[in-house]
């Protein structure tokens, strides 16, 4: 209703324009602080309904009555002026821009800038100052608690562990949920490539990176979060689940050179494993036994007797305490980064070359990440004006880490050892090893911590070219045309070893892997720009594009099993060969068609529509092209209304439905034979045997038809300027709907299969995104910015595929406590087995015979691992040149299955276990004796107690994983320009930051912020992974 | 390019609207067409199917369900892990790998593949494929009770597989479809009798591609499946092994035994081995259970093949026990017949996987003859099934005399007849050591041997020896046709005792 108002009072002013007597013509320009013409600019006689506006050059012209006093020029994204006119015949108005965020421009779908005012959908933009100099290596670490709508959680501390990120939330079932990566219009791979796929599984491996890793921070100019399909629409079946569009620094503007040269270093601690107790040793029921891994031994201090064990052949063994056995395995990790770029130009020509240099070691022995980069970015302008442009990025990625996980991993040792175990021995960190060099841990199943961590470690040395070449041409002044080709590839070489004796594989192996992944875009670009169309003031877009997409995976890995020479690596040291030796190649292409259509309507009204085409490789040919569109409407009503008032400078409303559709991967539509293999990590066969080959039916049964899954959104949203946007709000309101999921649905095993691939399934996430900034100060030497981030989303997955009702979710590593997706729950709980409780008082049920609770009924919800809501406070104080800045991060809710808080506690590790060990114990609950409840009152000992507590995918191993976080704390100072002018150079600035530097968790005895099988759709799992790590550093900052 | 646009007027304008449009509208067929999987096959030859199937009904009878089983039997004790849990009757979250990917997966269905092949070239493979699916069934069946049986391991012929009621696996159930297991044998021992133009060879890892000897195979199946109706159809069983025993081409001698060999790389060993010596050497040792039966019998000798004596002496560990278990290197585990070659006894992790044996088949016969009426001497062929397997496992036949000698009591049936089947059972019992299913079976259906519970025993119900295993997981949570609740693993089977 308001707009057909609005667009009739318009009209109004038209006629009304042409029926008015006029006096006095006045001329004028609008133009900026710099003195660019502001074009569109309003200027209207006071107090009259007479006005008119600026042209592009910024010009005007007006008739003016003889009783008009006063000019007022208001412009969309400018503080509105008075004029008073005067005699005067000629005026000259320099406008001053509203509050920057409001009017910024941004990069938005395959590279197109765009005012940030006319976006019919949410972004949110993160600048260089708001990621670099905070100690993260990472870049999706660097933006967590900054981002409404977004949920990013790191696998751990260690040294290029994954980071998952999720745009409001997850929108399909098995298929990657992370954001598309886009850097300089290039998409990236930011996949996690994991190495064992053998006989260890997920049970946990060494943390392997997301690739984004590679990126270097310095670099990055601004980071433009795309939060949901409506505007990610173009980039179409990719985006679905957002994008993370990355602008690089490019070259100066202003004709000159620039050098700008950065260093930082920064040092890391472990953080967040729980206390301990350090009265009892290592141990079962009372007695010390230097084969287990338990401290439920005798109490320090007791006499040594035969019976405690503490007496052998006459002579006492040592045993003491070692309070600090456990964080004496981390180490301090150091990251030192230096970068240095020299750019130079003008708008018409200009290049950019940097290069960086990071070495980081882990807070773990043997971690390390290494990563190089050399960029090189060029733009120009010809004569005949064909623009050309182009860059090339060369990374190098070298990443050592090491076991992690439940089982036989160093960290499964170390986290909960026996408090009496010294590991500074000689014999235990000194040597690590037997003369042999075989293992020379005492206790069955485990390694040494140190042998595993330094004889079994995995490699990855990564080389990877992100380059892209673009060139464009005005064939008229309305038309534009533009080609641009992007290329991601890389090649990762991995060695992972197992010394011989190691308890996961003692037979020893040496797996070579080869990763190699490529992307290739070519995306043609034809854009129409016509101002005044059909009507004044009303200026629109146009703009159509094919897409060529070709995405290349192969990983050839030779696995040398079973291996005769002992510290001798090499693929020929192997005696066996059949089990992981592999090669896989995967291909796919995709050809896409788009347009989109923009209606500018004087700057304040906009309504945009995009549709886009797919024909995809992978799909079944008569399903394999579909289309999508798009449609999204904004509206300024502040400006449309003349709404000027002190309290709402600005506001904006925004609307809009998209759809976008996505294919599935390579290879899905036959039936296939795979080479046979049975068994686990227990006990396993694979074929061939000896000279006889044997293959068995794949698992999987082929689709009858593929047809491409699709999510829908909507979403509607404001955006609110208060007190000459001192304060402002962005808060969107979002629906969305992911249908006909491609996915592998688990099928009754019984039909000799057990999965199906699908297109079925519902799945909705809706959600509230707040960003409020405030900046309660802001004087000449003060100013100080406050910018909060509320971001809850509530997933639901409706139907999954007739009569299925749960399915694990793809890469699940224990069965026992599966994530999963199941019908009317939040995707990726995690489904186990439950204690069978009174149905009255809920109490939970006890075995009469044991004390211990009775088995537990499987299948059922064991815990939830999204999280309720996740606020990010950053405030940023300065002070003349002075500035500190810090981001809050609270995660609210959420669950956590943590196998460390199992190990603490069954091992008599975790500090309330040392607590009353000589006083029987009962668990509370009841007994069922003949049909009747009665009170639990059987008496067990504390060891009982603990381990039926610390079973490791027990209930009472759930956390919840509410936390409060310092997420980044940073001191700035900016030599004054008066100084840095006399010195001759640009800048210096110096910081001091930490990040990670104290949480709270309050129903947590430990860091619940853990994933540990990384960057993916399983989440809420620790493991026993890599505890979290807190960083401080200093950097300094030179451009010349 | 370059020159012409450096030059650029209105016709070049028009020229590269046009190529612009050519490219937006050309052909992208070709683009596209790279969809064909070079990553796995889409069509085999049965020769790799047979030897997946042959190792799949071993490693099924041999792995976690062994393990669960003779833990239950109390051959085995649990010291750690998920075997110590199955010492105290804790199944939770076990068995989907043995029923997803050993039985209905791996063997069923590659069965069915193998059946599925042109019948007119290959009934050779058909045949041998019934016989294994037969096994691999009756496997599942007498663990689990009803399962999918008759629409089971055909893809998505049968979404949702329907469980099958023992009854019906065994007998057969016209009106429902239900062809029995002996029906499924007899089709297999005819198609073996047919000319078949591919034949196996090498890739026949059991009997080189003999088919006579595949006859024999079925045949004594036929009788491992009748001794199971002992107590529901005697009758059938008694017709069943008469009609076996005239015709006399069943396994009848050690070296016709129907045994799946392995190897001694680590990825072709025998799962006891894979798992008791390479990846899980601290989980399980000998039951001091077992140990004592034996040592009462004086059979050392025979338990010496059966389990190592570390230091000279015999270690074992009460089921179920809470104490700290014997240090690792002390415990007695499993000894060279269930990790090695008789042949080859250094060639560790080959020992074959015993499925049907010389030793079965003659205490089938002795109890078939006691307690069915079946022709011969129960006494005889009980004396043959000891003699048989202490041949087996390696025992010298001068120590088999002298044991024969020593202990006429124990080698000879006396008393009633519940004795003398007590006699056969237990001695059946020791013999199939290392084969927890056959022995489970046996307990299950004649409540032999004599055993007691375990300390702190747990799960479904603490105070009976499980009679069944619960369903997997992944089947129950999959398949709406499984029953539910699930029974309880104290709710008895159909033949049962």
């Amino acid at each position: 209703m308001r707009k057909l108002k609005l667009l009739g009072s318009s009209i109004l002013l038209l006629f009304q324009l042409h029926l008015l007597a006029q006096n006095r013509t006045i001329t004028g320009k609008i133009t900026d602080l710099n003195g660019k013409p502001v074009p569109g600019a309003t200027i209207m006689i006071k107090d009259a309904r007479t006005g008119t506006s600026s042209g592009p050059d910024g010009a005007f012209t007006l008739n003016v009555p003889p009783t008009a006093k006063t000019l007022a020029v208001s412009a969309i994204g400018w503080i509105t002026q008075d004029i008073e006119i005067g005699d005067k015949t000629s005026i000259l108005v320099t406008l001053t821009a509203k509050d920057a965020t409001l009017s910024e421009v941004v990069v938005t779908s395959l590279g197109i800038s765009r005012d940030k005012r006319s976006l019919g959908y949410a972004t949110q933009q993160l600048k260089a100052d708001q990621l670099a100099d905070k100690g993260q290596v990472n870049i999706v670490s660097a933006m967590e608690g900054k981002v409404a709508g977004v949920n990013i959680t790191g696998a751990s501390g260690g040294a290029g562990a994954s980071v998952n990120i999720n745009i409001r939330g997850i929108t399909s079932f098995t298929r990657s949920n992370q954001p598309l990566f886009v850097v300089d219009g290039v998409i990236i791979s930011n996949d996690v490539d994991r190495t064992n796929g053998g006989p260890n599984g997920t049970l946990g491996d060494q943390q392997p990176a997301n690739r984004a890793l590679d990126l270097d921070l310095n670099n990055i100019e601004s980071i433009n979060i795309l939060k949901g399909p409506g505007a990610a629409a173009l980039y179409g079946s990719r985006a679905a689940a957002g994008a993370i569009i990355i602008t690089t620094k490019k070259g100066g503007v202003n004709g000159r050179s620039e050098v700008v040269a950065s260093t930082s270093y920064s040092m890391q601690n472990m953080e967040g494993l729980p206390k301990v107790q350090n009265l009892y040793g290592q141990g079962s029921t009372g007695v010390y036994n230097p084969a287990s891994s338990n401290s439920w031994g005798p109490k320090f201090g007791a006499t040594p007797s035969i019976a405690n064990g503490l007496l052998v052949g006459g002579a006492p063994v040592p045993y003491q305490a070692y309070p600090n056995n456990i964080n004496d395995f981390f180490q301090t990790g150091s990251i030192s980064d230096n970068n240095l770029s020299i750019s130079g130009g003008d708008a018409k020509q200009n290049f950019i070359l940097s290069g960086g240099y990071l070495a980081q070691t882990g807070i773990l022995p043997n971690t390390s990440v290494n990563r190089a980069s050399v960029k090189f970015g060029g733009n120009t302008v010809f004569r005949n004006k064909i623009r050309v442009g182009g860059s090339v990025n060369f990374l190098n990625t070298l990443q050592t880490g090491i076991l992690d996980g439940n089982g036989a991993s160093s960290l499964a040792v170390i986290e909960g050892l026996a408090r009496s175990i010294d590991l500074t021995t000689t014999r235990v960190k000194g040597t690590y090893q037997n003369p042999d060099g075989t293992n020379n841990w005492p206790i069955t199943g485990q390694d040494n911590p140190y042998y595993d961590a330094y004889k079994n470690p995995l490699k990855s040395n990564l080389y990877r070219v992100i380059g892209s070449v673009n060139a464009g041409y005005d064939l008229y002044p309305w038309l534009n045309i533009n080609y641009r080709l992007g290329i991601d590839a890389y090649t990762d070489r991995r060695k992972q070893i197992f010394a011989i004796s190691s308890a996961r594989v003692p037979a020893g192996q040496d797996l070579e892997s080869t990763i190699y992944r490529s992307e290739l875009n070519g995306d043609l670009i034809i854009t129409a720009h016509k101002n005044d169309i059909f009507v004044k003031d009303l200026n629109i877009t146009g703009l159509v594009g094919q897409n060529i997409n070709q995405r290349r995976f192969q990983v050839v890995t030779a696995q040398a099993d079973a291996l005769s020479i002992p510290g001798f690596y090499q693929i020929s040291n192997g005696t066996n060969f059949a089990v992981g030796t592999a090669e896989q190649t995967t291909v796919q292409r995709l050809l896409g068609y788009y347009g989109q259509v923009s209606f500018n309507w004087r700057g304040y009204l906009y309504l945009e529509a995009t549709g886009r085409a797919d024909e995809s490789s992978t799909l079944s040919t008569s399903k394999n092209t579909f289309f999508y569109p798009s449609v999204n409407a904004t509206f300024v009503f502040t400006d449309a209304f003349h709404i000027d008032s002190k309290i709402l400078t600005y506001g904006k409303l925004r609307a809009n439905i998209s759809k976008v559709g996505t294919d599935a991967p390579p290879y899905l539509l036959s039936n296939t034979y795979v080479k046979g293999a049975y068994g686990n990590n227990v006990a396993n066969f694979t074929f061939p045997y000896g000279s006889v080959a044997g293959f068995t039916l794949s698992s999987t049964i082929a689709p009858n038809v593929l047809a491409p899954e699709f999510v829908t959104s909507y979403e509607i949203g404001a955006n609110l300027g208060f007190w000459n946007n001192r304060a402002s709000l962005d808060a969107t309101v979002y629906n969305t709907v992911s249908t006909s999921q491609i996915f592998s649905v688990g099928i009754p095993p019984s039909t000799g299969f057990t999965t199906k691939t699908v297109n079925a399934g519902k799945m909705t996430n809706k959600g509230i995104e707040l960003t409020l900034s405030v900046e309660p100060i802001a004087t000449k030497n003060v100013r100080w910015d406050i910018v909060g981030n509320f971001t809850r989303n509530i997933n639901k997955v409706v139907s999954i595929f007739s009569g299925i009702t749960s399915f694990s979710i793809p890469g699940s590593a224990f069965i026992g406590s599966v994530p999963s997706i199941k019908v009317g729950q939040p995707y990726g709980v995690i489904i186990g087995g439950l204690i069978p409780r009174d149905s009255t008082t809920g109490a939970r049920l006890i075995n009469s015979g044991t004390g211990v609770y009775a088995t537990t009924i499987a299948n059922q919800i064991l815990a939830n691992p999204n999280p309720d809501y996740i606020l990010g406070v950053s405030n940023t104080f300065h002070y003349k040149t002075l500035s500190l800045g810090f981001t809050f991060n609270f995660i609210k809710g959420g669950q956590v299955l943590s196998f460390t808080a199992a190990s603490y506690k069954s091992r008599g590790a975790w500090s309330e276990t040392g607590k009353d060990r000589e006083k029987p114990w009962i668990l509370p609950g009841e007994i069922l004796t003949n049909g009747k409840y009665t009170q639990n009152n059987i008496q067990i000992p504390a060891q009982t107690y603990w381990q039926t507590l610390g079973g490791l995918q027990s209930e009472f191993n759930v956390y919840d994983a509410t936390v409060f976080r310092l997420q980044d704390i940073t001191l700035g100072y900016d030599l004054p320009g008066s100084i840095a002018k006399s010195l001759k150079i640009n800048y210096i600035r110096v910081s001091v930051f930490a990040n990670n530097l104290f949480h709270v968790a309050p129903n947590a005895f430990f860091d619940p912020e853990l994933n540990t099988q990384g960057a993916g759709n399983i989440r809420g799992l620790d493991l026993q992974g890599t505890p979290n790590a807190t960083t401080i550093g200093a950097s300094l900052k030179v451009s010349l | 390019m370059k020159l012409q646009l450096i030059h650029i007027n209105r016709n070049c304008r028009t020229l590269l609207m046009l190529s612009v449009a050519a490219m937006l509208l050309g052909s992208c067929k070709k683009y596209l067409n790279v969809n064909t999987n070079p990553n796995a096959p889409t069509q085999v030859p049965p020769s790799v199917l047979l030897p997946t199937t042959e190792i799949g009904i071993a490693f099924a009878n041999s792995n976690d369900l062994d393990r669960a089983t003779s833990a239950i039997m109390q051959q085995i004790a649990g010291v750690a892990n998920q075997t110590q849990g199955y010492d105290v009757y804790n199944f939770s979250g076990a068995f989907d790998n043995q029923w997803n990917g050993e039985l209905y997966g791996g063997s069923i269905n590659n069965c069915v593949a193998m059946i599925n092949l042109d019948s007119a070239t290959s009934p050779a493979y058909s045949g041998i494929a019934k016989l294994e699916m037969a096994y691999a069934f009756s496997i599942l069946t007498d663990i689990w009770g009803d399962v999918p049986y008759s629409q089971a391991g055909q893809g998505d012929k049968f979404t949702y597989p329907r469980f099958d009621k023992v009854q019906d696996i065994y007998q057969g159930n016209a009106s429902l479809g239900i062809r029995s297991l002996f029906d499924l044998v007899n089709s297999g021992l005819a198609d073996l009798a047919k000319t078949s133009a591919l034949k196996p060879k090498t890739d026949d890892i059991v009997y080189g591609g003999d088919l006579t000897k595949w006859t024999r195979m079925g045949n004594t199946l036929l009788l491992k499946f009748a001794i199971m109706l002992t107590n529901v159809n005697p009758t059938m069983a008694k017709s069943v092994i008469t009609s076996v025993l005239s015709g006399n081409n069943y396994i009848n001698s050690n070296t016709l035994d129907f045994e799946v060999p392995f190897g001694t790389s680590t990825s072709n060993q025998n799962p006891i081995y894979n798992f008791n010596y390479i990846n899980r050497p601290g989980d399980q040792m000998l039951s001091s259970r077992f140990q004592a039966i034996m040592q009462g019998f004086n059979d050392t000798l025979r338990l010496a093949k059966f389990f190592t004596k570390p230091n000279g002496v015999f270690v074992g560990f009460n089921n179920g026990s809470n104490a700290v278990a014997p240090a690792q290197a002390t415990r007695s585990q499993y000894g060279t017949y269930l990790i090695a070659p008789l042949s080859s006894p250094t060639s560790l992790g080959a020992a074959p996987i015993r499925l049907l044996t010389n030793f079965q088949v003659n205490f089938i016969l002795a109890e078939a003859a006691l307690v069915l009426g079946t022709p011969g001497d129960p006494n005889a062929y009980y004396q043959a099934g000891i003699m048989a397997n202490m041949q087996k496992i390696g025992m010298a036949q001068s120590d088999i005399n002298a044991y024969f000698a020593a202990n006429p009591t124990v080698v000879t049936l006396s008393g009633t007849q519940q004795q003398m089947l007590q006699q056969i059972i237990t001695q059946k019992y020791i013999a199939w050591c290392g084969n927890g299913i056959e022995v489970f079976d046996d307990y299950r259906r004649t409540g032999y041997p004599t055993l007691a519970l375990p300390l702190n025993p747990g799960g479904d119900d603490p105070s009976v020896i499980p009679t069944r295993l619960p369903y997997t997981i992944g089947e129950l949570s999959t398949n709406p046709n499984a029953p539910n609740p699930r029974p309880l693993v104290d709710v008895k089977l159909w033949w049962a005792k």
